[in-house]
């Protein structure tokens, strides 16, 4: 076995893991103050993706005002999205839910299509280019400062839940909303913050995922692979989803490397199925108990 | 004017037809759907044979959806079972095509009742996602084993036949399609006005009161599973007799969304609203055809929008009908007709 | 960058009246002859579009040129479309409903799904030969898919000239090494065990094969596995645009030479428009002259005349616009020969006189005389990309496969 090889291959996966982490994150976000399962965050990401391309391609803004006018774009996009269309869904059935946001998904796509036409896309590079080598390790340069920038997103979203007035307001929505109704927070505005938030993280991914991996109306299949991290890590674990989320993009890029393109979703939904099966709620979930 | 019906015995309560009205309306279906293929062109013809096979396989998924509140992400993935039951079948045993039709369906129903044993352990959304790895892996199989399954090129297959009369034409694929819609649907009513099917609504009721009451979840559930299956497979070998060519890419996720949307759209739960959505989700576009042909003239651009308004009408619908009319087509179909029952009165 | 779509619509409306084109108006020749269809289920969205609103423009503007040179055997022609969106199912019911109303002899179709869907009811039908977006190997299949031609190479033949074209570079027993990478979908799959086998003929290795799955994902993993064998070639098949950008782009940051080549669908201007300098050296195998080639002949100039004139604002043509404009032509040949031999436009007759196509001049489209084997016209050049001009340039000669 080639050690270098494999060193090289786990890199590249863990690198991708990050970002995965990222949108997972911005799943979990939703899903915890809003128990909302939210299956078009593929096409928010796209969403977010093709608003930069339009202001670092077509207006030829610097990437330094393009990235975070599309992030914020794709933010307000969240935010729209939970106002008009998942707030009068409250207290629906979950599965009522999700196909509003599979229909939301169906209808992102359409107006991608609508504004940019279904052609394939490139995003403007706006990433250094210059090879990365840790040790003997080379790693894409796109893949490691794109870790890089999604990593330092991810502490900050950390350190803003764990300290700021709206991240324990967003807790405390999560672990009991009546309670913290009473205690006089705003649950709506809870509820809109966690989408615009949760929007955020996946429009930063995005649009890392879009300047390797190119841009089309196709993209909010990467959607699959969140599902897939989120199940495992546990819906409303932020701890799961970053370990899920480095643990998938790893399996998937050596499974890929190893057993050739066909076996990624395989692998990672065999691993699914696994867990489905012995850990329902997932590695680090909170198992749901019912009552009559 | 009708006002209501006052039922008195449970014999009544559970009859398929209440009144005779009911008896002669559907007669008249019937009536023209059997007129209908002799005045149709071909290109109405087709549309009728895909609305059959799309009423087949949402009324089977109604009944895990809609009756049992389960939810599949795999309809597309049963179909493929049944589609390539029917092509390996035809084309390696030569069989006619009632049995490998029913060996399609019972194919399905046991890949089915495979995917439906995690809802022992998960249900709602963590088993739409378990559903969701079944048809991930289904398309895997189809596309990998290729010494049963053609690989991505998939299997062609000759056209269904019995006793030496062979299924060829849109016309006479057209009476095998909708007679087998027909008794599909029926089937499905029937199974509602038995124990079995009362048990499942009372699992989508409640599931853990329905435990309660008696009814082992675990094998009710297996069982919707394995009877939506087996009408998804039904329809995947009508599929494959339809088109007679089977790929891997025959059957995308899109599909099984596609069928999700119909029974919402139709209405959860109501055998009428599955008709009503399976035809509308798959008229959709043809109208949407029509309405960019009459543009135009006026808009010479029109169709480079078609597909993307497509896609947003098919979101968009989805969205609305959940948000405005939760029970769907069906409940717009019953006030239609409550209207008449009433009046001139006022409901 | 909402104009890309009003540029779009403009393209269309620049074709001429769609109206014609959707036959709701009068044939534009008012010849009492009978006119003769030209029938197409056309991707005008979804995501075959970019190549789907050029063939229909190809197809518009030939039947114009076609019937401003007094039509085929004195009757007018009449092109007759539907929007498909690229979906099998719609492209069937755009077939129904064309052959309900009108009986063409030839049509288009726009994908090898649509293609093997309808492919029993072809033959069971016996009035029509069809062509269209697909070079998919299977077509050439006499016995499953008798009145379906391809218009050029197959994707089998267009990796065989490809693998021909390496082998030429290859110096005594020095024979360059290649990689496939393809995509994980029928489209991709295709050509892929036949090249394999004629590699091997040929003595040249394959050192890696990878697949990718379809969809936006990160191939650093895959260029790390390259990077490993160090091919000289790497032969994409199955893509319009990535990820093939980005195996480019990442192994020259590594420092491979390796030469970069694709087929049909992933050797148009796409490429240099969108990966502009990056895009320098990747070769393409093209079995038409590009719209801005060197080359001339009477046809490519009628076509470049009729292009100009239908839409003088377009400039430069895509491969879609050509492909489409070559199917039409093969058509008009094809009812030609039936005609003359004194034969009705059966599915038979015109899958006998399209086998009798030999050393066919095609008037510059295609740079040789070809002749038709199994279904089609196996006839290619590779083409290298000069990003500096913005266009590809032939390194090869045509090259005929027998």
């Amino acid at each position: 076995m080639d050690w270098l090889f494999f060193g090289e291959i786990s890199l590249a996966g863990l690198a991708m893991g990050g970002l995965y982490a990222l949108i997972a994150l911005g799943f979990v976000i939703i899903y915890k103050a809003t128990r909302v399962i939210n299956f078009a965050i593929g096409e928010i990401m796209m969403f977010a993706a093709y608003l930069f391309l339009a202001f670092a391609g077509g207006m030829e803004m610097s990437p330094w005002v393009a990235v975070p006018l599309a992030v914020l774009g794709g933010a307000l996009l969240g935010g729209v999205i939970e106002k008009t269309m998942i707030r009068p869904m409250l207290g629906e059935s979950p599965i009522a839910v999700v196909m509003v946001t599979i229909g939301i998904a169906s209808i992102l796509v359409g107006l991608v299509e609508l504004i940019w036409t279904a052609d394939p896309q490139l995003l403007p590079s706006f990433l250094p280019r210059q090879p990365v080598f840790i040790g003997e390790l080379y790693l894409a340069p796109k893949i490691a400062y794109g870790f890089l920038i999604g990593m330092a997103v991810l502490v900050i979203y950390l350190l803003y839940f764990r300290f700021s007035r709206g991240g324990v307001a967003l807790r405390a929505t999560a672990s009991d909303q009546a309670a913290a109704y009473s205690m006089g927070i705003n649950v709506r505005r809870v509820f809109n913050l966690a989408w615009v938030f949760g929007s955020l993280a996946a429009s930063v991914a995005g649009i890392l995922v879009a300047a390797t991996g190119g841009l089309s109306p196709q993209f909010g299949i990467i959607g699959l692979s969140v599902l897939v991290v989120v199940i495992v890590g546990g819906l409303d674990s932020i701890l799961g989803a970053l370990v899920a989320g480095v643990f998938i993009g790893w399996l998937e890029t050596v499974a890929g490397a190893y057993l050739g393109g066909e076996y990624r979703m395989p692998a990672t939904f065999a691993v699914l199925a696994v867990i489905l099966v012995f850990k329902p709620y997932g590695l680090f979930g909170t198992h749901e108990i019912e009552r009559v | 004017m009708r006002i209501g019906d006052a039922k008195q015995t449970y014999v009544a309560d559970e009859a398929i037809w209440t009144t005779s009205t009911q008896k002669f309306w559907f007669s008249i279906l019937l009536l023209g759907l059997l007129i209908f293929p002799l005045l149709a062109n071909s290109y109405l013809l087709y549309l009728g044979c895909l609305v059959g096979i799309a009423v087949i396989s949402t009324t089977g998924l109604n009944i895990l959806t809609g009756f049992t509140g389960l939810i599949s992400l795999g309809q597309a993935g049963f179909m493929g079972v049944g589609a390539y039951t029917v092509a390996w079948l035809s084309t390696n045993t030569g069989l006619p095509f009632p049995i490998t039709l029913l060996l399609a369906g019972l194919m399905a129903a046991a890949v089915g009742f495979l995917v439906g044993l995690p809802s022992l352990r998960v249900k709602g959304l963590y088993l739409a996602i378990a559903t969701l790895a079944a048809s991930v892996f289904l398309h895997f199989i189809f596309a990998e084993w290729e010494s049963v399954t053609g690989g991505m090129e998939g299997l062609s297959l000759e056209p269904a036949h019995l006793f030496g009369v062979t299924f060829r034409s849109d016309f006479a694929m057209y009476f095998l399609i909708v007679p087998l819609a027909v008794l599909a649907v029926l089937a499905a009513r029937n199974l509602f006005r038995t124990r079995i099917g009362r048990a499942f609504i009372a699992i989508r009721d409640r599931d853990i009161s329905a435990e309660i009451l008696g009814i082992p979840l675990l094998r009710y559930k297996l069982m919707s599973f394995a009877l939506s299956s087996f009408y998804a497979g039904v329809a995947g070998g009508l599929f494959a007799y339809f088109y007679r060519v089977v790929t891997p890419e025959s059957f995308p996720l899109t599909m099984s969304i596609f069928y999700l949307a119909a029974v919402i759209v139709g209405g959860m739960g109501n055998l009428l609203g599955g008709i009503l959505g399976a035809a509308f989700m798959t008229l959709v576009p043809e109208a949407l055809k029509l309405l960019t042909a009459a543009l135009t003239p006026f808009f010479p651009n029109a169709p480079v929008f078609m597909s993307p308004m497509l896609e947003i009408i098919f979101g968009a619908l989805i969205v609305g009908f959940l948000i405005f009319e939760p029970h769907g087509l069906a409940e717009i179909w019953r006030r239609v007709r409550r209207f008449f029952h009433l009046w001139p009165f006022r409901s | 960058m909402f104009n890309q779509l009003m540029q779009k619509g403009r393209q269309l409306a620049g074709i001429g009246s769609l109206v014609t084109a959707l036959g709701l108006a009068a044939p534009a020749l008012a010849q009492d002859k009978e006119p003769i269809v030209f029938g197409g289920s056309i991707p005008l969205s979804g995501v075959f579009a970019f190549a789907g609103i050029h063939g229909h423009a190809g197809l518009t503007d030939y039947t114009d040129w076609i019937n401003s040179q007094g039509g085929i055997d004195g009757r007018p022609v009449q092109y007759v479309m539907e929007d498909t969106a690229y979906e099998v199912d719609r492209s069937v019911a755009a077939f129904k409903k064309i052959t309900g109303s009108y009986s063409p002899p030839v049509y288009y179709g726009d994908s090898t799904g649509f293609m093997k869907s309808i492919a029993s009811e072809l033959n069971s039908m016996n009035s029509m030969l069809m062509s269209g977006a697909s070079f998919a190997t299977a077509l050439t299949d006499n016995e499953q898919y008798p009145y379906q031609f391809i218009p050029g190479p197959s994707y089998s033949q267009m990796f065989g000239i490809i693998l021909e074209y390496i082998a030429s570079e290859g110096e005594g027993g020095d024979m360059p090494t290649v990689a496939f990478v393809y995509s994980d979908t029928e489209f991709g799959k295709d050509p892929i065990e036949n090249s394999k086998a004629r590699a091997a003929e040929l003595g040249i290795d394959v050192v890696e094969e990878i697949v990718t799955k379809p969809g936006s994902v990160d191939v650093s993993a895959e260029v790390l596995k390259l990077r490993r064998v160090r091919p000289d070639y790497v032969v994409f098949h199955g893509y319009v645009l990535s990820p093939i950008n980005e195996f480019m782009v990442q192994m020259r940051q590594m420092g491979l030479d390796t030469k970069f080549m694709g087929t049909f669908w992933s050797s148009d201007k796409l490429i240099i428009d969108k990966m502009g300098k990056d895009a320098d050296g990747y070769m393409g195998i093209m079995p038409y002259n590009y719209y801005d080639a060197e080359e001339s002949g009477p046809m490519l100039d009628a076509l470049r005349a009729q292009a100009e004139k239908s839409d003088p604002e377009a400039g430069y043509r895509p491969t879609a616009y050509i492909q489409a404009w070559f199917n039409a032509m093969v058509w008009t040949e094809v009812i030609q020969r039936t005609l003359d031999a004194g034969k009705e436009l059966t599915g038979d007759n015109m899958a006998e006189a399209l086998a009798s196509i030999k050393d066919w001049d095609t008037g510059g489209i295609m740079g040789i005389p070809v002749t038709v084997k199994d279904m089609s016209f196996p006839v290619g050049r590779i083409w290298r990309v000069n990003a500096a001009e913005g266009r590809y340039e032939p390194v090869s000669d045509w090259i005929h496969l027998d």
